[in-house]
């Protein structure tokens, strides 16, 4: 469904992402696993279509170039990501975002607009789902919300444009353990073989609630390992150090323990 | 400067280039702060004169209404009264319309309450030298109106007589409250504009919804100037969108008379192309615990220019005053421009005063936000302007007035 090849980012001259791969199957739930400043937004917002990189290598969804389209059109094309820090748009009602978000994707994919009221059922559905009460639709998009209103706002987009593969971005950091079970429930119900998932973070937490299929460790702008969940477990009791400064052309940094994808 | 002319206003009449012409010694130059960014040239091509055009020389033009409202409504077109367009028979209870020949401030006209302080200047002077007469409203003591007034200018300039001169006179008697709208538009490719004063006195306790809506074609200059007088206790809302003109002026001029008003004011203004679009708003606390609001918002696309002269005059013995300024723009080009200009003048204590500039762009980040939702690059820029500008929107009391002004700014901006 994603794959990844020898993508590089750099910014201003400055190597940020330095040959990274990664393929994700349809139906998968991928974790990418990473000390700070390795990396690991700047692969979202590559792949989103944020300006100001220049890039190198390939990213296709469901074979299509994902790269040479500009956000609008990735979305369309079915990739959500979820962002470390949501955007306050102070002025632009929740609601009317929302709705204008669904129906810019149907219009550019050829299909019908929903109606206001048609689109309150599937936002009163999907809210339900990350326990939004109800008057979050009628304020201004995530201004003034908490750090964990934040987070649950972009779930809760994600379950209304229903993408075909969705990053998520530290959507668990700064959540107490209610909020962080309440998003983890609301990616779980999500999940189906027509969807997959890249989880981004730095604590195998959210992992223990959302188990993924692979995890991936990215240091220095480069996965430099992968595994199974156990990794996950590896990282949070060793940190990150063996892959510090590691040559991932050569031998693991850590005792093998999953399978490599 | 200005107040020199205001002295001479009556007792010496301007000399006069031609008829109808103001000349070089009475026009405002770029010197006068008030006028530092009207374009003097063309102020200098403006005629006025007692206009010879009729109602019934003016092209047809469907006038706006105001939908699902068909309320009072009176039309004037270059300056005259379009009887057969206005709907000015069967008034509610406690609501009259006249219209009045010349000057609004000549003794035997329905106006000679009108309080004189305010700041004159040379295209007062025109309006009422060559005015062509205009129109006063009132409302009596104790009624509530609650079918907006709708005033609309149409101006249609021929080569002779392009700029009409036109006076509204509304009174606000104790304890009523109405609703009115002002409406400018224009039509075809001469050069002209309109000039216009609405005098307005709120008596005690007086509720008063101000609506003005410049949308003037850009061959044409707006010179619009409102002045207030307002009793204790008595609420002016005022909201100005200035849209249209190659140089829109809307002035406010409000004196708090009484203890205890509040003047609210708001106001956009959009500039696309060259336009400039030029507020000059004082409010002026003559009396004890008033409040008063200035909050302007801009948004200027390529070449255009923003004002904001924004004045505070609180005057000795006006205790308590709380009185607020804001002003912010949203520049959507390099070349576009904000110019802000606050005057605060406070001789009066127990005063809170508060004021505030911004210039900025559209926020980036925000933008790149709604793109990754599938929101193309164009709808996301419209999402974040309309948000800029619907604050001055959002706070209109009437739905159908709020509806109809949105659909307006929507329509000119598209
Ligand atoms: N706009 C930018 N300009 C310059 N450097 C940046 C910019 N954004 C990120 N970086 C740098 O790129 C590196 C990776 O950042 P980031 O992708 O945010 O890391 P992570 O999400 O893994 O913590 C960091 O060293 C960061 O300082
Ligand atoms: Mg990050």
């Amino acid at each position: 469904m994603l794959m990844v090849e020898n993508l590089s980012t750099s910014i201003g001259g400055t190597p940020i992402l330095e040959g990274l791969d990664l393929s994700v199957g349809a139906g998968e739930v991928h974790a990418i696993m990473g000390p700070n400043g390795s990396g690991k937004s700047t692969f979202a917002h590559a792949l989103a279509g944020r300006d100001g990189y220049e890039i190198g290598g390939t990213a296709t969804l469901d074979g299509v170039d994902l790269l040479a389209m500009d956000p609008e059109a990735r979305a369309a094309a079915g990739l959500f990501i979820g962002f470390q820090y949501p955007v306050e748009i102070p002025g632009v009602n929740n609601m009317y975002f929302l709705r204008t978000a669904l129906n810019s994707v149907r219009r550019a994919r050829g299909e019908e607009e929903i109606g206001a009221r048609d689109f309150l059922a599937v936002a009163r559905e999907a809210m339900e789902l990350v326990e939004m009460k109800k008057d979050f639709l009628n304020r201004s998009v995530n201004a003034g919300f908490s750090g964990g209103e934040k987070k649950r706002n972009e779930i809760l987009q994600m379950a209304i444009m229903r993408p075909r593969l969705a990053l998520l971005d530290e959507t668990d950091s700064g959540l107490d353990i209610d909020a962080l079970q309440i998003i983890a429930a609301g990616v779980n119900s999500l999940r189906s073989p027509e969807r997959s998932v890249v989880i981004i973070t730095h604590y195998q937490r959210l992992l223990d609630y959302i188990k993924p299929d692979v995890v991936h460790v990215l240091v220095g702008g480069r996965i430099v390992d992968s595994g199974d969940h156990t990794l996950a477990h590896y990282l949070e009791d060793h940190g990150y150090a063996n892959f510090v400064n590691h040559d991932p052309d050569s031998a693991p940094g850590r005792p093998l323990t999953g399978t490599a994808s | 400067m200005t107040a020199q002319v205001a002295t001479s206003a009556h007792s010496n009449p301007l000399d006069l280039h031609g008829a109808d012409r103001l000349d070089d010694v009475s026009r405002p130059t770029k010197h006068d702060d008030a006028w530092r960014y009207a374009p003097h040239d063309l102020l200098a091509r403006l005629l006025f004169g007692s206009t010879t055009a009729t109602a019934q020389q003016a092209p047809a033009v469907a006038v706006n209404r105001i939908p699902q409202l068909d309320g009072p409504r009176i039309v004037i077109v270059n300056g005259v009264i379009d009887v057969d367009q206005s709907q000015i028979a069967a008034l509610p209870d406690g609501l009259r319309i006249s219209t009045f020949a010349g000057s609004a401030t000549e003794p035997t006209d329905p106006a000679d309450d009108v309080d004189s302080g305010f700041a004159a200047d040379a295209f007062l002077i025109a309006i009422e030298r060559f005015g062509s007469g205009g129109v006063a409203i009132e409302v009596t003591d104790g009624h509530h109106l609650d079918v907006p007034i709708h005033l609309v200018d149409l101006v249609a300039p021929n080569q002779t007589r392009n700029t009409p001169s036109r006076s509204a006179v509304v009174r606000l008697g104790e304890k009523s409250s109405a609703t009115i709208v002002e409406t400018r538009i224009g039509t075809g490719p001469v050069f002209g504009g309109l000039n216009t004063r609405t005098s307005i006195t709120l008596e005690s306790n007086a509720a008063l919804e101000h609506i003005l809506l410049q949308n003037l074609p850009e061959t044409q200059i707006h010179l619009g100037r409102v002045e207030v007088s307002q009793h204790a206790g008595s609420t002016l809302r005022a909201h100005s969108f200035n849209l249209g003109a190659s140089y829109g002026r809307v002035a406010y001029e409000v004196h708090l008379l009484g203890a205890g008003g509040q003047a609210d004011l708001s106001g956009l203004y959009f500039g696309t192309g060259a336009q400039t679009l030029d507020q000059q708003i004082t409010v002026v606390h003559s009396a004890r615990d008033c409040t008063s609001r200035q909050s302007y918002r801009g948004v200027l696309d390529d070449e255009s220019t923003g004002v904001f002269n924004g004045g505070i005059d609180v005057r000795p013995g006006a205790d308590g005053t709380d009185a607020q300024q804001s002003n912010d723009n949203l520049l959507l080009s390099d070349r576009a421009e904000a110019n802000t200009q606050p005057r605060l003048e406070i001789l009066a204590d127990d005063v809170a005063c508060k004021h505030g500039a911004t210039v900025g762009q559209l926020d980036d980040s925000a933008l790149y936000y709604l793109r990754t939702r599938g929101i193309t690059a164009n709808d996301a820029r419209r999402l974040l302007i309309d948000a800029f500008a619907s604050q001055a929107v959002d706070n209109i009391e009437s739905d159908a007035v709020r509806a109809w002004i949105r659909a307006r700014i929507g329509a000119s901006h598209a």
